[in-house]
């Protein structure tokens, strides 16, 4: 009886010993915390980007996607003969800087999907302070390219807080300004939407949408873009953002909606 | 209790958002907590499933052997329901008080639905008294229906509460998205929260798990019962259940992939960076180790089979069989445990030379770990079958050509996952995807209808002999106790990704772990804690188990009638 309990015993102890030692001898990876940055004004560019470096490759999760090549670009190492992003950022946009395009990339990062890639990242402005966003953009310059990330970029209201302030009520899209197509590339819609030739063709041609939806129901895709989805376009339910509601001003909200309205 | 519910809440509201636990931390205590509840629910919960399923086979085909193994289920499961209730209430008293905040908040939004849960886990409890003391009493005519509806009520009971449970963790997870930082708890509709993006995917995939996971613990139960069992009729009863046992967890778990596959895809239409993290992120070593256990449990699953064949006269002919299966069952484990898309660092891309090596890339992609892993199934699949007809001839004068159909079948399934798992190197991803339905489309079509011929062919079959039962070598239940702790590992494994995933959030993007334990741990530590409470599970049943043996004689009947195979 004894010894039948002892095998027993046994068997239960070495199947677990196994498993634990098993998981203990793969590569151990620790899914961090993103800190509170504490960059006043005087932060130098060494600085931050040595605190780019850590969220890149610790709390950002950026990794898990870039520099794999497969689900997203090669951020550190050469992409396709053109160098590492830090050398190619500011080629990527006509009469954008590296600077203005990595910020826009990483807090609207479907403004600008890089052809052959699907869509996928996360708005980081969701997930990180403007601090840490601003580290994260003069580590990506450092990489081939020259980090001028200042003080001056901070926005002296981001203190330590280690969540987003994007989806409180703020000063609106494109620093609030009411003309509709600097709403519309501020917000990032061309990168879906196509408006008079300009734009991407993975949501519906606004070109037209006057004619086809009415104010009411422009205003509601804007705000809930799930409620109604356009013909054709089903397997893209869920893509477009639903944070427009808090970004937008009042204002800028119905500068928008008319503009489009009158797009017959 | 809505008065506890409510102190409680008063508590939390007044105190500060955390409070740490001596020695162990919060983390690890609320952990152990958690998981060990979430063991005996688990238990609780699949063991009425198939106890009523035995009892109606024991009334409707007019069979007292399986009638009696219904009762011994149930048996087990009174003892083991106090232990559930025990842990729950430890788990909610420690949440209370060292997370109160946190407390608080869930309260706000899901108070009422913790009230309805605590309600019908009264009902339930007293449901199952009825059930199990009532037994004896209700034993024939329509008083036995009555006590076999008792058991059906039983698991309406427990499947309402587990529902329950899940949308306060699934809502942690997925909380609907218009749901911020700034929203006010009390501002939320209860219905809102509850229906979220994970909370029916993840109600399927434990309704089926739990099944799988009572039937893992009933076979080690039964294999402790047939080691220590002094006569022969005692040991042939604990074979058959130990087989039965083995039998129910396997059959679950070759559906468990699918209802994983849809909680899967609900992750990442959620929130792509969500599902990435799980699969791709730091993550991503845990489905290696997860297709290693999966690889024990198949071995160990099909080993007990063929091992078991040895009792059965006529098995011999199948025999040379074995050595096959074996074979794609390890080449199967091999490809699905090939990693592929892992985080690495400069140094090791440079040693593999480049983000995947070379050789194995090929095989860690999803056309062949899909290709894999179907393929293992059919082979668990036919040796279930094989296990089955060991001992019959089929007289039926199409049996020829009914064996040739079957055995078309299984090459036309296995050819379709050849296929689609060879073309699939050739398509773009989202092609790719869809072709895993038709992978999967073909395996359970192949199941369905050679059983369907299996069991028509099977009419009138002369005997070759009868099983005989407990005619096991010890052994074999060693690979019932291996099973059992695999699936309780792989249990604690799939609660950590689960839980892992929302990284240092208590509620993902809402609201956010300040405590000193927010950081996710690596797997290393993750397997410590997991050993640790697998261990403290175990060590308590196997007391709970024992304490029951003392208080009963097992209701084993002595084997003057061949106890049938499974569906029989």
């Amino acid at each position: 009886m004894w010894a039948n309990n002892l095998r027993i015993l046994g068997v239960v102890l070495g199947t677990l010993a196994l498993y634990t030692l098993i998981a203990n001898k793969i590569p151990q990876v620790q899914s961090e915390v993103p800190h509170a940055l504490t960059l006043g004004a005087n932060v130098t560019p060494e600085q931050l980007v040595s605190a780019g470096d850590q969220l890149y490759h610790g709390a950002g999760g950026c990794t898990a996607c870039h520099g794999l090549g497969t689900r997203a670009p090669n951020l550190l190492t050469d992409e396709k003969g053109q160098g590492p992003i830090g050398a190619r950022c500011g080629k990527r946009e006509p009469g954008k800087d590296c600077k203005a395009y990595l910020y826009e990339s990483l807090t609207n990062p479907r403004a600008y999907v890089v052809p052959g890639y699907e869509p996928i990242m996360p708005d980081m402005g969701r997930i990180l302070s403007p601090q840490q966003i601003w580290a994260l953009v003069a580590f990506l310059e450092s990489n081939g390219g020259t980090v001028d990330v200042t003080g001056s970029d901070i926005p002296p209201s981001s203190t330590t807080s280690t969540t987003s302030t994007s989806s409180t009520p703020s000063a609106g899209i494109a620093g609030g300004s009411t003309d509709p197509m600097t709403i519309i590339r501020g917000a990032g819609c061309t990168g879906c939407h196509k408006i008079g030739g300009e734009g991407g063709a993975i949501g519906p041609d606004l070109t037209h949408v006057g004619s086809r939806l009415s104010a009411n129901l422009i205003r509601e895709s804007i705000l809930n873009p799930d409620a109604k989805v356009a013909k054709g376009y089903e397997k893209f339910k869920g893509i477009m953002p639903k944070m427009f509601g808090n970004q937008l001003t009042a204002a800028q909200l119905e500068a928008l909606v008319q503009f489009l309205a009158s797009h017959k | 209790m809505a008065d506890g519910m409510l102190l409680l809440q008063a508590a939390a509201d007044t105190a500060g958002a955390y409070r740490d636990f001596p020695l162990i931390g919060s983390r690890q205590a609320i952990w152990i907590a958690a998981e060990i509840h979430l063991m005996f629910a688990a238990f609780v919960l699949g063991v009425p499933i198939f106890a009523v399923v035995a009892e109606a086979i024991g009334i409707f085909g007019k069979d007292q052997r399986y009638d009696r193994l219904a009762k011994e289920f149930t048996r087990l499961l009174l003892i083991a329901y106090s232990a559930t209730a025990i842990w729950g209430a430890v788990f909610v008293f420690l949440l209370s008080t060292l997370y109160p905040r946190f407390w608080a908040y869930m309260t706000a939004i899901f108070g009422p639905s913790m009230w309805v849960y605590v309600s019908i886990f009264f009902f339930e409890s007293f449901t199952l008294y009825l059930y199990y003391y009532g037994w004896d009493r209700w034993k024939y005519g329509r008083a036995k229906i009555g006590h076999w509806c008792l058991g059906i009520l039983l698991n309406i009971w427990g499947t309402i509460v587990m529902f329950i449970a899940d949308s306060w963790l699934t809502y942690m997870m997925t909380p609907p998205r218009d749901i911020t930082p700034e929203t006010s708890p009390t501002s939320i509709k209860i219905w809102h929260a509850i229906l979220n993006h994970t909370w029916m995917p993840i109600n399927i995939h434990r309704l089926i798990g739990n099944i799988v996971f009572g039937g893992a613990i009933v076979g080690a139960y039964a294999s402790y019962r047939f080691l220590a069992a002094r006569t022969d009729d005692e040991r042939a009863h604990y074979d058959w259940m130990g087989y039965v046992g083995n039998f129910i967890a396997m059959s679950a778990l070759i559906v468990l992939p699918f209802a994983g596959y849809w909680l899967g895809r609900e992750i990442y239409q959620y929130d792509q960076s969500m599902g990435i993290t799980m699969m791709g992120g730091f993550m991503s070593w845990l489905w290696v180790i997860q297709a290693f256990l999966i690889a024990v449990l198949f071995l160990a699953g099909n080993y007990y089979l063929w091992v078991g064949m040895g009792r059965i006269p006529g098995a011999e002919r199948y025999r040379p069989y074995t050595k096959w299966l074996l074979l794609v069952l390890v080449l199967g484990a091999l490809v699905w445990g090939t990693p592929h898309t892992m985080i690495a660092d400069s140094r090791e891309l440079a040693a593999m030379g480049g983000s995947h090596h070379p050789l194995l890339g090929a095989l860690g992609v999803m056309s062949a770990k899909n290709t894999a892993v179907n393929l293992m199934i059919l082979s668990t699949f036919l040796s279930f079958l094989l296990y089955r007809r060991a001992n019959i001839r089929q007289v039926v004068p199409w049996a020829k050509t009914g064996t040739r159909i079957q055995a078309g079948m299984f090459v036309i399934a296995a050819a379709i996952v050849l296929f689609f798992g060879i073309r699939g190197y050739f398509v773009e991803a989202i092609v790719r995807i869809g072709y895993s339905v038709y992978q999967v489309g073909a395996v359970l079509a192949c199941i369905i209808f050679v059983t369907v011929i299996d069991v028509l062919m099977a009419r009138g079959a002369q005997s070759l002999g009868a099983i005989q039962w407990g005619k096991m070598p010890p052994r074999s239940q060693y690979a019932l106790f291996i099973l059992a702790v695999t699936f309780t590992w792989l249990m604690g494994l799939m609660g950590f990704a689960r839980s892992g995933i929302r990284q240092h959030w208590h509620v993902w993007q809402v609201m956010q772990d300040t405590t000193p334990y927010a950081a996710t741990p690596a797997l290393g530590y993750a397997a410590i804690m997991i050993s640790t409470c697998v261990l403290i599970f175990l060590s308590l049943v196997g007391f709970i188990f024992w304490l029951g043996g003392l208080a009963e004689k097992s209701t084993f009947v002595p084997s003057t009638v061949e106890a049938p195979h499974v569906g029989q």
